[in-house]
């Protein structure tokens, strides 16, 4: 049995042997490490999240949620003692600079971790996590005084921070924000206004929190372009580094929500008596710009969410299809005598089950392939590469956001199912992996918002060069898979499929051209939906044939190539090759069984109906 | 104080142990290795007696084939400040005697004035090499602790051990001693990054027989007094039986079944 959180051997599979960080080892930053360490590092991560973070999952759902009382808001009372352990251990931000506090660990390696973390409590996560983006913000944009009389205390895991972007009137559209800036004599300002469904935004797990506001200054343009970021403290600080008084914030309420109740979700007001001070961030009206940065963690931070759910929910789903007993094997039907098995053992259990592994694999590759992406990228020194990659992690971001929520909800869902009543239950974690998992469709920009990001701005920049790279580098993927025995019929499926993608591509261009937006904006969704599907896709064939190549070896030396009997009975002792074949069949499943679906898919956008927005508003009502 | 921790490697608890073929011994591929569960105990304490007592060092002692090196480090992520590994092809097939006559010898130069371990090892349980390091080293020994108070000059230490009927014995042992961990004496630290990150270059030496002083046969599977016939599974358990009814009525069915069918009463 696992730890019912994560498959740490298909970690270890896709940083050393997919992925390849190693080669990361070369650039000075990263040549501190090595693989040993980072064998560490996981099983560390791991430790922590079986033993400490995990038996806080049900409890802060439940008995002991966030709360608000006597105009104080309070994280979980069983996070306290993890959070003050999370710290110590140094957890709280690996990635910072070692100057800063953190270790320099590559985005790959803590996005692995992350998983850990996240797959036991998610809303546990959601305090560290914005903490490391808003001190990380920080310590990008702000000026010397600035990064040491904020971002170090936050890195330091003394004070937290959160992102203020959302406001009663402005969720999706942020340009129509209304909190102001209000030019002070000494150079701050003074900040008015609403901020709400801010995670993290108040609680008890540290002193201070700090806060980076969206705002506009006085006397600038509506819209995006007249935004600028300010930090603005819950207390004043002294001189030299101690709190002061109040900064002005007032907690208006926690949100009672559907899910991560753990994570204490704030309606805060600012500036209610005219004595909330802020100081610039970066430079004026450049606010969208700076918050962009935390906001592109936070997607690719919302994309792993779905992906911690799923894997929890996957592992869980495996390890009760093997214990619960219920109905005789398909073949023994007529035989009512005949004894009852676990239900792993039934049709639609495995395929439910192979659905959700695959899925659970791509989008584990797609993510910490982001992360190795992102670890690369200040370092390579060609302009037109860097800028490549740029693009590609562009490109990347919206998708991994939009579809590993979205499928993590499906995934959560189907391991509901295959838990049948008792997944619906309080008794099992399986109603509040999906409910936990469903807000991640939703913030850090809807998935409708993720969805015109990428048809809007990713794909048709540069002449859709990004896109076209990385249906490139798939291509060479599946020349080689046709080559493989194996892959070859899933492989003939991703050619298809290619083809397809690529027409839908140039159909979306020429709508565009001819200026007609409403077309490509109707069918954001599911363009975005069908690219993710082929990316999963490539990352399962190139798992595969990396897998297979493995696979072959293991079995000529047992004497078990060319015998089904005999694999299949090596898969039984043997881990490795249980392992390998694993991820070869999570290849074959999804390249056979998902991407036949593209064509059809790609077609019933290009007939370009419209009937969602030709169709008057009044037939939509019940009258 | 001068401590030294005798750790060993074990399988994860959670491993599924595979006999084999030749039933010579278990299948060591695959398996996840993690440091005995007693041993951090033991790590932990000795950290603590560290950082109440200034100038003090803590070094990770074990025998065991290369792989141990990795759990050795996690001790000196934990805090720990050095680790010695002996590891000999000639070391294999170590009974608890042989373990303890390696073990005592690479203790003897290093003089510490104290010698933490588990008070078991979770895969033999053998629960007998730290008796016979003790005896080796002609130390005092202090078993199955769960309270350890070291006095301030650092000549004695107080220890607690749980007896029969829920009461304490309270052993009081001159220093140097060997004092094995009971689970409750401590809740051990989790490694921290910065400690990983610093343990990498921490003193650490790998020692084989040679450097030792000791000969093949005294050690291994040479210079056991144990010799393992062979190793298999337990049967599997057949299942449990419920009783249903009233109590009485299935008192009654359980002493004819423990009668009739178990023949035990």
């Amino acid at each position: 049995m696992g730890n019912l959180l994560v498959n740490t051997r298909d970690q270890r599979f896709v940083l050393f042997e997919q992925v390849g960080i190693d080669k990361l080892f070369k650039i000075p930053k990263y040549s501190k490490f090595n693989l040993e360490l980072v064998d560490m590092f996981l099983k560390e991560a791991e430790k922590f999240a079986v033993e400490v973070i995990a038996p806080t999952f049900k409890k802060s759902d439940h008995e002991d949620p966030a709360y608000f009382k006597d105009g104080k808001a309070h994280a979980p009372a069983c996070f306290h003692p993890v959070y003050k352990k999370f710290v110590e251990g140094g957890w709280i931000c690996p990635p910072a600079p070692e100057e800063a506090g953190g270790q320099d660990m590559p985005m790959s390696v803590f996005t692995a971790c992350s998983e850990l973390f996240g797959a036991a409590n998610y809303s546990f996560f959601m305090y560290p996590g914005l903490n490391l983006g808003a001190a990380g913000l920080i310590g990008t944009f702000g000026t010397p005084e600035q990064i040491k009389k904020y971002a170090l205390k936050m890195f330091a895991g003394e004070w937290a921070g959160t992102m203020c972007l959302t406001e009663p009137g402005a969720g999706s559209d942020v340009g129509a924000l209304r909190t102001t800036a209000k030019r002070l004599p000494d150079g701050r300002f003074s900040i008015t206004g609403t901020k709400c469904f801010i995670s993290a935004g108040d609680h008890d797990l540290t002193k201070q929190i700090v806060h980076p506001v969206l705002a506009r200054i006085e006397g600038d343009p509506a819209g995006t372009k007249g935004i600028s970021i300010f930090i603005v403290p819950k207390y004043r600080v002294n001189e030299d580094g101690s709190l002061g008084e109040s900064n002005d914030i007032t907690t208006v309420n926690l949100e009672h929500k559907m899910g991560i109740n753990g994570s204490a979700t704030a309606t805060l007001n600012f500036g209610e008596n005219g004595k909330c001070i802020g100081e610039l961030l970066g430079k004026e009206r450049e606010g969208i710009k700076i918050m962009f940065k935390m906001m592109n963690e936070a997607r690719l931070s919302t994309g792993m969410q779905g992906l911690d759910s799923a894997s929890a929910s996957y592992e869980h789903s495996v390890q009760y299809a093997k214990d619960r007993v219920q109905y005789r094997k398909i073949e023994d039907m007529p035989n009512q005598a005949a004894p009852g098995v676990a239900i792993i053992n039934h049709p639609d259990i495995r395929r439910s089950l192979l659905w959700m592994k695959a899925h659970v694999e791509g989008m584990r590759a797609l993510n910490y392939y982001i992360g190795y992406l992102i670890d690369l990228e200040p370092f390579v020194e060609d302009h037109e590469e860097k800028e490549k990659l740029e693009d590609t992690i562009g490109l990347l971001t919206p998708i991994s956001k939009a579809y590993c929520s979205d499928k993590s909800v499906d995934i959560c869902s189907l391991g509901m199912d295959i838990h049948g009543g008792y997944g619906y239950c309080q008794e099992y974690p399986m109603e509040q992996l999906l409910r936990d998992a469903k807000i991640a469709t939703i913030y850090e920009g809807t998935n409708y918002i993720q969805s015109l990001d990428l048809v809007g701005r990713k794909l048709g920049r540069k002449g859709g060069m990004a896109v076209m790279g990385l249906m490139g580098q798939i291509t060479e993927t599946t020349e080689k898979a046709k080559g493989v025995e194996e892959l070859k019929a899933g492989a003939e499926q991703m050619e298809a499929a290619l083809q397809a993608v690529n027409d839908l591509v140039m159909q979306l261009g020429s709508w565009g051209m001819s200026g007609e937006f409403v077309l490509p904006v109707l069918n954001a969704r599911s363009v975005l939906m069908i690219l993710g599907d082929m990316i999963i896709g490539w990352q399962l064939i190139q798992a595969a044939l990396i897998a297979q190549e493995k696979l072959q070896a293991l079995l000529k030396k047992a004497g078990a190539e060319g015998s089904p009997d005999k694999v299949k009975a090596l898969a039984g002792e043997n881990d490795e090759v249980a392992f390998y074949l694993g991820k070869v069949a999570s290849a074959q499943y999804f390249t056979v069984n998902i991407l036949p679906t593209l064509k059809g898919r790609c077609e019933a956008i290009k007939l370009g109906d419209r009937t969602p927005v030709s169709m008057p508003d009044a037939c939509f009502e019940s009258r | 104080m001068k401590i030294g921790v005798l750790m060993k490697q074990v399988p994860d608890t959670e491993t599924k142990i595979r006999i084999k073929d030749d039933a010579s011994g278990i299948v060591v591929d695959g398996i996840k290795w993690v440091m005995n569960p007693y041993d951090e105990y033991a790590v932990e304490e000795a950290l603590r007696i560290k950082e109440k007592k200034a100038g003090s060092t803590v070094t990770i002692i074990s025998m065991g084939p290369k792989r141990s090196v990795e759990t050795i480090r996690t001790g000196l992520a934990m805090g720990a400040d050095s680790g010695i590994l002996i590891d000999d092809p000639a070391l294999e097939g170590a009974d608890c005697y042989a373990t303890a006559k390696a073990l005592a010898k690479v203790m003897e130069p290093e003089n510490f004035d104290l010698i933490l371990c588990g008070k078991q090892a979770i895969d033999d349980d053998s629960a007998q090499v730290p008796q016979m390091v003790a005896e080796f080293l002609g130390m005092p020994q202090a078993m199955v602790i769960d309270k350890l108070v070291v006095s301030d000059d650092g000549k004695k230490a107080t220890c607690y051990r749980r007896i029969e009927g829920g009461a304490k014995e309270v052993l009081e042992v001159d220093l140097p001693a060997i004092v094995a961990a009971e689970k409750g004496l401590n809740e051990p630290r989790y490694a921290s990054l910065p400690g990983i990150m610093k343990a990498k270059s921490k003193p650490f030496k790998e020692i084989n027989l040679g450097a030792l002083g000791l000969k093949a046969e005294e050690v291994g599977a040479k210079g056991a007094k144990l010799k393992v016939k062979k190793y298999f599974l337990p049967a599997e358990k057949a299942p449990g039986k419920i009783i249903p009814g009233e109590p009485e009525d299935a008192a009654r069915a359980l002493v004819k079944m423990l009668r009739e069918e178990a023949k035990v009463v």
